[in-house]
């Protein structure tokens, strides 16, 4: 089995964001995105892509739709789309819009019945449930609503136990756009918790290919993503790929089409 | 990726379960010409088609029969110049039986049976298998023509089919247990793994299967 490495993109009302602690700063929009990212190149040095609509009204979500149609095209790595997805018409408009698995996150808390939806038509291996967490006292804590509103453990532990989606997607609050480093205490803590061994990717404190490294290198790591859009533009994702390959991680391997290396 | 000869026409069966865009634009991608259908008549006529498909195999097959779809591919196997191929749960269809969700029949075009993980099952692995992993191609199988001895694939799955209890060409890939990650039996295919979302190693696949002479 192969390791991963992800690539996240974060979209806020039309343009690309910067997260730091889940506070967000524009970067740019589609057209910057393509120029600085051309997605049918870049996504041949990842494994898989993550798209988050991160707008904190629901009005965004043809626009993001229109964002995922475009980025997926020329994309032949899965993709995962969400944020803001609160009935099964949303999912479906994600899914023709190019995505692969769907993202979830405030429904796992408040509406169980629309996660038992999607997965009875398009199986549980295309949900990803996105879990937010930082330290409260001497533990962590998982929050809603942009890391506002904390959620009791015992709804992570059934949403694990009952294994209600096919991925976790476990992001560090603390950590995000620090460049600091992903959360490794973070990671031995969900470990506890994960007791039915859902896949999980983990996110948040990438800065450089090291952080990286030493993610995939932490005991039962499989994934990790980064998406800090400035750090790892242009040939950012593609010389991070080699390194962690140098490294002795194990990665999947594929030719790149000779036009794009 | 070259494109194919002569935009060969391929129908992609759509019995509403799972996601079938990224197979559709890989297909395009390759030059084929794409149709979408759910209608059995429409299938039967074709003679390139693939079945794909994700999520619970009992309601897979209910919905397949429901619609005539089961005899509609049971006939194109039948004739000699269609070709087959069944991606990720279509290929676990093509076989006998699964265990999952209670249980129920293939369509049984191929002999196989469809397993837990068993190793994985004991908490040792995460499960649903999910990512990139090796397959070693069969020298023998079309659909890796000209890709070496073996190439990583992306899975996304929790159930497995049983090697060595089929006649046709295995390709293996291992998670605990040996499974089969590839079959070829005459006109029909099958890959446990997601060639539309394998990159470039996928395409290879894809375009392989469209090219294949019968």
């Amino acid at each position: 089995m192969r390791k991963r490495l992800i690539f996240t993109l974060l979209f806020e009302d039309g343009y690309f964001v910067l997260s730091r602690n889940f506070r967000t700063q524009r970067i740019g929009d589609i057209d910057w995105l393509q120029r600085n990212y051309d997605f049918s190149r870049v996504a041949f040095f990842i494994d898989e892509l993550i798209i988050l609509n991160v707008s904190s009204t629901s009005q965004n979500q043809k626009a993001f739709c229109d964002v995922v149609k475009q980025v997926s095209r020329g994309c032949f790595a899965p993709i995962s789309a969400g944020g803001g997805i609160r009935s099964v018409e949303d999912a479906r408009e994600l899914f023709n819009s190019g995505a692969d698995k769907v993202v979830l996150n405030k429904a796992l808390y408040d509406n169980p019945l629309l996660i038992q939806e999607i997965t009875a038509t398009w199986g549980r291996q295309a949900t990803v449930g996105s879990l937010d967490a930082r330290r409260v006292g001497d533990t962590f804590g998982f929050f809603s609503d942009r890391g506002k509103v904390q959620q009791p453990i015992s709804a992570v532990q059934s949403m694990v136990s009952d294994k209600t989606v096919g991925e976790i997607y476990l992001t560090s609050i603390e950590r995000d756009g620090t460049g600091q480093g992903l959360d490794l205490e973070l990671v031995d803590f969900f470990q506890t918790l994960n007791l039915a061994n859902i896949p999980t990717i983990i996110a948040g404190g990438a800065g450089k290919p090291d952080h990286l490294i030493s993610a995939l290198n932490h005991l039962g790591v499989g994934s990790v993503a980064t998406a800090n859009l400035l750090n790892f533009v242009g040939e950012g994702l593609k010389s991070a790929r080699t390194l962690i390959s140098e490294s002795g991680i194990d990665l999947a391997t594929w030719d790149v089409p000779s036009t794009l290396i | 990726m070259p494109a194919l000869e002569g935009n060969p026409n391929v129908t992609v069966v759509d019995y509403g379960m799972g996601n079938i865009h990224s197979l559709v634009s890989a297909l395009r991608y390759l030059g084929a010409r794409v149709e979408v259908s759910a209608e059995a008549s429409r299938i039967s006529r074709s003679s390139l088609i693939i079945l794909p498909g994700v999520g619970s195999f009992p309601a897979a097959m209910s919905i397949i029969r429901e619609r005539g779809i089961d005899i509609a591919l049971r006939e194109t196997v039948e004739n000699p110049s269609a070709r087959l191929l069944g991606i990720c749960l279509g290929m676990q269809l093509l076989g006998q039986a699964s265990v999952e969700d209670g249980g129920a029949d293939g369509l049984g075009i191929l002999e196989f049976e469809v397993r837990k993980f068993g190793e994985a099952e004991k908490g040792s692995l995460p499960l649903p298998h999910i990512g990139f992993n090796a397959v070693f191609h069969n020298s023998q199988s079309s659909l890796f023509k000209g890709m070496g001895e073996s190439a990583d694939y992306y899975f996304v799955h929790e159930f497995q089919c049983l090697a060595g209890k089929s006649n046709g060409l295995e390709s293996l890939s291992t998670y605990g247990d040996i499974f089969v990650a590839a079959i070829e039996d005459g006109q029909v295919f099958g890959t446990q793994f997601h060639p539309e979302k394998s990159q470039t190693n996928g395409l290879r696949v894809l375009s392989n299967f469209l090219e294949i002479q019968s």
